[in-house]
């Protein structure tokens, strides 16, 4: 269930599917950067992490992706939409916890824009994760 | 008269050492008046590094505190 900019649990294939078929909906866009954030099996003292539970202050997160957004459109006059989908959650090592969907009408401003997105939202979206580990032990990052 | 009250969330690891998520405080004045009260009920908060915001506002100050406000405690944000 999607709520604002976040889901609960990993985002799957037809999220990814349901945001390009939108694409053909505009004409006025000839490049599209995408990112996917997986979990990734890190080893911390030679425990493996199986998972990572997000958490998230949902409200600000609504306030700070808008805030994401338009520091993205100010900054990239070609860019033409974005879409930012964290989720919150159990996500397995593997699985997708991030995407990140940017529009514009040139190459260039896609692909800058969707690696300055993904470092904003780093800085600044209110999401904490819990890894968790082989041993269900876990550790906050 | 109306009760003054405002909401307090916690979140990452301050909602595991507090075993709290929300917990609500009346008749506080302002932040810096706010985070005695908690230090007060919650003392292990002291240790952790944390953000406060109100009304989904990061402040750097000590505002006074209104009805119905909510305050965050936000340890160093993870995601991405």
């Amino acid at each position: 269930m999607k709520s604002g900019c976040l889901i609960n649990g990993p985002i799957t294939p037809d999220v990814i599917t349901s945001l390009m078929e939108k694409i053909s909906e505009r004409t006025d866009t000839g490049g599209h950067s995408v990112f996917l954030g997986q979990v990734r099996a890190d080893y911390e003292n030679d425990k493996k992490v199986k998972a990572i539970d997000y958490s998230a202050y949902e409200g600000m997160v609504k306030v700070e992706a808008e805030k994401i957004k338009e520091i993205i459109l100010a900054e990239f006059a070609d860019v033409k939409s974005i879409e930012i989908i964290h989720s919150t959650g159990i996500v397995k090592a593997g699985e997708i916890s991030l995407l990140v969907f940017v529009s514009a009408g040139h190459r260039h401003h896609a692909t800058m824009a969707c690696s300055k997105a993904v470092e904003l939202i780093k800085e600044k979206l209110p999401v904490w994760k819990r890894e968790i580990f082989d041993d269900d032990s876990h550790l906050w990052k | 008269m109306n009760l003054m009250e405002v909401k307090v969330l916690f979140f990452g690891v301050l909602a595991e050492v507090t075993g709290t998520i929300l917990k609500n405080y009346s008749e506080v004045k302002t932040v810096g008046d706010l985070k005695l009260r908690i230090y007060d009920d919650f003392p292990e908060v002291i240790h952790y590094n944390f953000r406060i915001s109100l009304n989904n506002e990061i402040i750097n100050n000590d505002p006074n505190l209104n009805n119905g406000d909510e305050i965050a405690l936000m340890p160093p944000f993870a995601g991405g």
